[in-house]
């Protein structure tokens, strides 16, 4: 097994002598991975945050939004296009770095960057900004005067999780805002937000003291509280026990953006339960479940099968497992260390012990657990996947049964991918949303949020900025001191 | 097969020294004979996995019952009884319900234990003066450990051996005359108890600035792991600190691996090298699997541990544990017990769900 090196990371010139690395290893599909990720002191830490807020200021504030989106769109279609080096380089070390296939990862960094070209740069600030000129200059608003929307000199982002290119959502939001940035990656996928950073640089050199992209050991409060102390806003990914301490943290003064672990899951309606569809929708539903293995907070955890269709639930659960079968020949699933593996068969273990307590139910699983689809008539249960290609099927009678199931937990839903008709997508969405599912999706398309998407239901840029407002008043009695007064 | 025959099977061949794997096989498929016609939901959880007493050739062939099961499955071959005993699992579980081990008689238990821990701990001595970390059987009547410590004291310790557990905590005052008489006296002292509750008395000793040199033979048992209920140390540095604090070599700390789902233990033969090789007595097997393909992972290679313990007769003999483990030469190193960690993406992962809805 040889083993690669890669320098994750940025720090502004003036720092990089004195900082000390942290070697991370990684060890996926016979290859080993060793990144360096910079750690800095809580002294190196405030010069950080004072440089970056100074340089902020000075320049990336005085760029024009449209110059700061083709900065963005340039660096994205480097990496789109797949001779570029960096592109070339996310391909062969994300797999090694996550486990995750690497044909699989190929399809979904194209996937998922597509989203960050201009035209849909544009689509973000248009969703939040009916006027996209306010970013740059003040602008009349309607209730009259002005205003200007000010990004934060400094934004901290805390980004978890080992799903590559999630850091891109928020670390894009926040330069188009105009805002100083300093990243602090995952120690399960350090490496996407570096290239990013690092590819803004080439194009654009000066950006590089407005950014830093950071790692420090979750919890080590010396370092984090440096930062938290600067930071102006405090966008953090991750579970919620970390949410709470890193909010418990932050003063009080700073304005803080958590995005927590999420549920989602999916509905299939008997309308489309026909023959001939049914096998297009278990496609799309298995690719929902392969993309990512289920790490992403939109991948489904449980699939709501109506009864009544000419294709009844349990054959649809059949289906479903022969999707799977067939997409771990074309992506096969990251392979487990023994530790997820014990806690996949305990949850495999739980739901075919299950079995003999309820007749009716069934455990379609691959001999080595690669994938596994249970499948229940009981519709009381609501719980979880065992994720890594696991899925939960109900079957439900009528769609009103999934309301009550689900409403215990408002506060963790996300995506809800749906195979029905119009009517029916309408009628279920203005419940679902009721009851907190934030995102209404076609199945197949559940791991794939549009550009502009409101994650979680909130608005990307405008929960970063704070506006600046002219009052009619000020406008009005300036008039009073023109030289031009008669 | 009755009960009582199988029973006086079992207990003549814990006290046999010349068993083959041929007879450990032919005892291992009786009582899985046993326990398939008395256990229903055993029987219907060995045919849905394709394993029957009929088909199974050797204890490998045993379909091991997940340690889960027996928080969700009444697995017993009798009906319990008020002379009977039932061991519980420590600890907070899924929904509050806890693992639950019922035993007819103890007698084979008690027969295991005696045997295995005058072999593995004791040694040449009969007696040593012992002083037990732990709650006493009064206290604490479903713990399996308890019931251990309890006849490790009865049979082994000296009569001024003791508790050292109050409900208040660690009898301090009373551990430290035990150790300086010890030491003063030149009387080997054996201390035995759940790790987390040794740390608890380390952290004591170093605020107190107190270090003893116990005396040669002395030697010291720690089970169960910390728990989240003390500090977490790396083995090494435990080992090292108890080594420096009682002047007990590392070769004479002893750890047990032990659980209410089994009858037997395991030990090692002291904590001189960290991870320690862990062997159990005749009437115990082990395996390490893949727990998903449950099939064997190659020597040397992680994996999940499986037991067949033939002394665990009224519930099942072969249990699925979320212990991780490796197969070495003669024995296996134990990596401890998987608890539910955060999955690595962004989506909840069923322990975090669990733990929301507390």
């Amino acid at each position: 097994m040889n083993t690669l090196i890669e320098q994750a990371g940025h720090v502004p010139d003036f720092l990089i002598d004195d900082i000390k690395w942290q070697q991370l290893i990684f060890s996926n599909n016979s290859q080993s991975l060793n990144v360096n990720v910079p750690i800095l002191t809580a002294t190196q830490c405030q010069r950080l945050s004072d440089h970056i807020k100074l340089n902020n200021t000075q320049f990336l504030k005085k760029q024009n939004t449209t110059t700061i989106i083709e900065l963005i769109d340039k660096a994205i279609e480097r990496l789109l296009n797949r001779s570029d080096p960096f592109r070339l380089k996310a391909e062969k070390l994300l797999p090694v770095v996550t486990g995750f296939d690497t044909e699989m990862i190929r399809l979904s960094l194209t996937d998922y960057l597509k989203n960050f070209r201009k035209p849909q740069l544009l689509r973000f600030i248009a969703e939040d900004f009916s006027n996209p000129k306010i970013l740059d200059e003040f602008q009349p608003i309607i209730k009259g005067g002005f205003a200007k929307a000010f990004g934060p000199d400094c934004l901290l982002h805390i980004w978890a999780g080992n799903v590559p290119g999630l850091p891109l959502w928020s670390l894009i939001s926040g330069l188009l805002v105009k805002a100083g940035n300093i990243g602090k990656v995952s120690s399960s996928e350090p490496l996407f937000a570096s290239w990013f950073v690092q590819l803004l640089i080439d194009i654009e050199p000066r950006i590089s003291d407005c950014l830093a992209i950071v790692c420090w050991e979750g919890g080590n409060t010396e370092q984090e509280s440096v930062f938290l102390n600067n930071a102006e806003v405090v966008v953090a990914y991750g579970g919620n026990t970390a949410l709470k301490e890193i909010q418990h943290r932050t003063p009080i003064t700073t304005r803080y953006l958590p995005y927590g672990h999420k549920i989602s899951f999916g509905i299939v309606s008997a309308s489309v339960l026909d023959s001939q569809k049914s096998w297009v929708v278990a496609h799309k539903a298995a690719n929902d479940i392969a993309r990512y293995d289920q790490h992403g907070c939109y991948s489904p955890h449980v699939f709501f099968i109506e009864s009544g269709g000419n294709i009844s639930p349990r054959t649809f659960a059949h289906y479903l497992a022969h999707e799977l079968s067939c997409l771990q020949e074309k992506f096969s699933r990251r392979s487990l260390n023994v530790n997820e593996s014990i806690q996949l068969a305990h949850w495999r273990d739980d739901e075919t012990l299950k079995l003999l307590s309820e007749p009716g139910s069934e455990v379609i699983s691959d001999k080595d657990g690669l994938w596994t689809v249970t499948f229940t008539e009981d519709e009381g249960s609501f719980s979880l996947s065992g994720l890594n290609r696991t899925i939960r099927l109900v079957a439900v009678n009528s769609f009103e049964k999934i309301i009550p199931l689900i409403t215990p937990y408002k506060q963790f839903l996300q995506t809800v991918g749906i195979a029905a008709t119009p009517t029916e997508v309408f009628q279920l969405s203005e419940q679902l949303g009721q009851h907190g599912v934030t995102r209404i999706s076609g199945l197949g398309s559940m791991t794939a949020p549009e550009a502009g998407w409101h994650h979680d239901g909130r608005f990307n840029l405008l929960d970063l900025i704070t506006l600046t407002e002219i009052e009619s008043s000020a406008e009005v009695s300036s008039e009073l001191y023109t030289p031009y007064k008669d | 097969m009755t009960q009582e025959q199988l029973i006086n099977s079992i207990l003549e061949f814990i006290a046999s020294d010349a068993t083959t794997e041929m007879d450990f096989n032919k005892l291992a498929i009786e009582s899985f004979a046993y326990q398939y016609e008395n256990n229903i939901p055993f029987r219907q959880f060995s045919i849905q996995q394709g394993s029957t007493p009929r088909t199974a050739k050797t204890w490998r062939d045993i379909p091991p019952v997940p340690i889960n099961a027996f928080k969700s499955v009444l697995l017993t071959c009798c009906e319990p009884t008020s002379t009977g005993r039932t061991f519980m699992t420590s600890g907070t579980t899924q929904n509050g319900v806890c693992g639950k081990s019922y035993h007819p008689v103890l007698s084979v238990y008690d027969q295991s234990m005696i045997r295995n821990f005058k072999n593995r701990f004791l040694g040449d001595a009969d007696k040593i003066k012992m002083g037990i970390l732990f709650p006493d059987t009064d206290s604490m009547p479903n713990s399996s450990l308890a019931h251990y410590l309890s006849l490790a004291l009865n049979n082994f310790g000296t009569e001024s051996s003791s508790y050292l557990l109050t409900k208040e905590g660690i009898d301090f005052s009373r551990v430290f005359e035990n150790l300086q008489y010890a030491q003063d006296t030149n009387t080997p002292y054996a201390m035995l108890g759940a790790s987390f509750s040794i740390v608890h008395l380390l952290d004591e000793m170093a605020k107190q600035n107190k270090t003893y040199s116990l005396p040669a033979g002395s030697k010291i048992l720690d089970t169960g792991g910390f728990k989240g209920q003390s500090r977490e140390l790396e083995q090494n540095e435990f080992y090292e600190q108890l080594s420096m604090t009682f002047g007990v070599p590392r070769n004479k700390c002893f750890n047990m691996y032990g659980m209410t789902e089994l009858s037997t233990q395991f030990y090692d033969n002291g904590n001189a090298k960290c991870p320690s090789i862990k062997t159990g007595p005749h009437w115990i097997r082990s395996r390490v699997i893949n727990p998903l393909s449950k099939t064997d992972v190659k020597m040397g290679d992680k994996g999940a541990l499986v037991h067949c313990d033939l002394a665990h007769f009224n519930i099942v003999s072969t249990i699925l544990t979320e212990d991780a483990g490796i197969e070495v030469e003669d024995g296996f190193l134990l990596l401890g017990r998987v608890d539910g960690a955060e999955a690595k993406g962004c989506s909840m992962a069923v322990d975090e769900f669990l733990r929301a809805n507390q």
